[in-house]
């Protein structure tokens, strides 16, 4: 007898479950896929907490044993790492609580807020680079907004063939530079209309098709973001003449108050005089 | 460069120019070699005090508001030494006396504060 | 009624024609995964072609078998390129081709008397639900023949008791028997028909995964179609 469409779709469910016999862990749900697996949230008996499990169905990329190594606040610690019974690798993590990016910037945060949390990626991409670990998948939907405001990187080290094309960079052999080309992206994605001109050329430089002409390290792109927040002209961009004095101007607004008013007063007083 | 020495360059700076505008007063233009040196030292003990205060005292609004006093009052102590063109030379005075109070709350280092010098605490453990 | 045909079922079995055709024309090619992949393709393909193009079972069996053997004649397997598309989709493609080929063939030989034009819109929509069709099959397919895979190997290595707990809870779900039910009435423990089930369901999931892999080029296509398939 021919299988109903019914059993079909039941036993994609139960044979695509991960089989978490003998192991601390106990299923609850599914929720969600990621590069080259699919993450749900279990309970770990032992500890009695929620963890996230991802799943792979294949062997785990050998740079997730490197991940697992990294400590940073904005990368999620992983508790272990291991096979199931089922012969699938999997690795239990801290379970986030939070936003996907794209979705915390519907919300419409400040600028400031928006190069927050840019500033937070930047710095664990920069930490993973100083001990040899690219992203390679780095995009909105691979960074969270935690309920605190703390920023997670999620899903490091997978083959960015399965990532999003419109955040992968042109060239074919990743390296910490794809990276770069990624925040670049990123930068553009969160940034609000109209697009400070300053914080687009940054962007644009991160993104540049060769990557020879991009920044060379995230603390390179990092700084010049630093540089915009405060207020000085950015490397990635060489400014036209107004824009120089504008920003002049907001730095040292006070100060020119101060001295029109002094220039006011002078000439007020030399008016009265020869009244 | 510290906070005081900030105030001490610049209301010396500062001053100089405001005694050189007296150079536009054609009555004053005999004494303005006087002018020059006293108003220099008048922006000087300004910027000084405005200094001192700054290191003290962390907040651009009240560094402007003290260097403004400072500034009406040595403005003051001149003018009466002169007993003329008192809005001439108290107007100008206050208004700079805010500008030296900015910028020496704005620029310079504020140095080691008190607490926490090493000669401070060698002489408490005395 | 006309009803499905009954080659290419369960069991993979084709018209036998073909098979001398297998081994006789594509020595550089390993018969057993050609095999594989005609075992896997015939039955989707047949019904894509019933609905894509409305053909009666007979009609639909001849230009299914049609289209296997002008493909295999053709190297059509050996074509496959995968960084364009996946085996799937190059295929149903092929067959589109083959099959609007074929009835172009049909309307010169009508041409002069009395030509039949079928309404446009009726095979737009046709074409939409066909594609759904050859999918829903080819999942279908492939877990018939991994289950079929599975009963052998148990049958072969005495897990006659495992497969008995899989196919009465996961494969007759009309009953909706309990752990419980399931163990008092084998005579073993609730842990015992946990531990079972969850072998079969191990082994089934193995079984899709090497029979995905017989039909895919290389490691990414495989990835690729073993995460849409558990999606």
């Amino acid at each position: 007898m021919e299988l109903s469409d019914s059993v079909v779709d039941y036993l994609r469910q139960v044979a695509g479950l991960p089989d978490l016999s003998g192991t601390r862990y106990e299923l609850e749900r599914e929720i969600g896929r990621g590069g080259l697996g699919v993450v749900y949230a279990a309970r770990d008996q032992q500890l009695n907490r929620r963890v996230a499990l991802k799943v792979f169905d294949f062997p785990m990329p050998q740079e997730a044993q490197l991940i697992a190594q990294l400590e940073h606040p904005a990368i999620v610690p992983i508790y272990e790492a291991g096979t199931l019974p089922d012969g699938r690798s999997f690795y239990a993590m801290k379970l986030v609580r939070g936003t996907r990016l794209d979705h915390y910037l519907a919300r419409s945060p400040y600028l400031a807020e928006r190069l927050r949390v840019i500033g937070r990626v930047a710095e664990a991409i920069a930490f993973a680079h100083a001990r040899g670990v690219i992203h390679r998948d780095l995009k909105p939907q691979n960074v969270m907004v935690g309920e605190f405001g703390e920023v997670y990187v999620m899903d490091w080290g997978v083959d960015a063939v399965a990532g999003t094309p419109a955040f992968r960079a042109p060239e074919s052999k990743l390296d910490r530079r794809s990276d770069i080309y990624a925040l670049g992206i990123l930068l553009r994605f969160v940034l609000p209309k109209p697009q400070p001109a300053a914080l687009r050329a940054i962007a644009l430089k991160a993104m540049m098709p060769d990557a020879g002409k991009r920044y060379q390290t995230v603390n390179e792109f990092l700084a010049d973001i630093e540089r915009f927040q405060e207020g000085l002209a950015v490397e990635a961009w060489t400014e036209p003449l107004w824009h120089r004095m504008r920003r002049f101007g907001s730095r040292n607004g006070v100060l020119l108050w101060l001295f029109g008013a002094y220039a006011t007063v002078k000439f007020l007083l030399f008016f009265l005089r020869h009244l | 460069m510290s906070k005081i020495w900030v105030g001490l360059v610049f209301g010396l700076v500062l001053g100089a120019i405001d005694g050189a505008t007296a150079w536009f007063t054609p009555e004053a233009r005999p004494l303005i070699g006087g002018i020059l040196v006293g108003s220099s030292i008048k922006g000087m003990i300004v910027g000084l005090l405005s200094g001192w205060f700054a290191v003290k005292v962390h907040s651009i609004k009240w560094g402007i508001a003290v260097g403004a006093s400072l500034g009406l009052l040595f403005a003051l102590l001149v003018a009466l030494m002169q007993k003329n063109h008192y809005l001439e030379i108290m107007l100008p005075g206050f208004v700079l006396g805010g500008v030296i109070g900015f910028l020496t709350q704005r620029l310079g280092t504020p140095g080691v504060p008190q607490a926490i010098r090493p000669e401070a605490g060698r002489e408490r453990m005395r | 009624m006309d009803t499905d045909t009954g080659i290419g079922g369960k069991t993979g079995q084709f018209p036998s024609t073909d098979l001398s055709l297998l081994a006789a024309t594509h020595d550089e090619f390993p018969n057993q995964a050609l095999e594989r992949i005609v075992a896997l393709y015939w039955k989707p393909v047949y019904r894509f072609i019933r609905v894509k193009f409305r053909k009666s079972n007979e009609d639909a069996k001849d230009l299914t078998q049609g289209f296997f053997s002008t493909a295999l004649e053709r190297d059509f397997f050996q074509k496959f390129v995968s960084s364009r598309a996946p085996f799937r989709t190059y295929l149903r493609m092929a067959v589109v081709r083959f099959a609007a080929n074929h009835r172009a063939a049909e309307m010169r030989q009508k041409r002069g008397g009395d030509v039949e034009f079928e309404p446009l819109q009726e095979e737009l929509f046709a074409a939409h639900s066909a594609e759904d069709v050859f999918e829903r099959e080819w999942r279908r397919q492939l877990f018939s023949l991994a289950l079929d895979d599975l009963r052998a190997h148990c049958r072969a290595g005495g897990k006659d008791l495992q497969l008995r707990i899989f196919e009465e809870y996961d494969l007759d779900r009309s009953k909706h028997s309990s752990y419980a039910e399931l163990a008092a009435g084998l005579g073993i423990t609730e842990v015992s028909v946990t531990n079972h089930l969850a072998w079969a369901r191990r082994m089934l999931r193995a079984l899709v995964t090497d029979r995905l892999r017989e039909v895919t080029s290389n490691d990414g296509e495989l990835r690729h179609e073993v995460r849409r398939l558990w999606s």
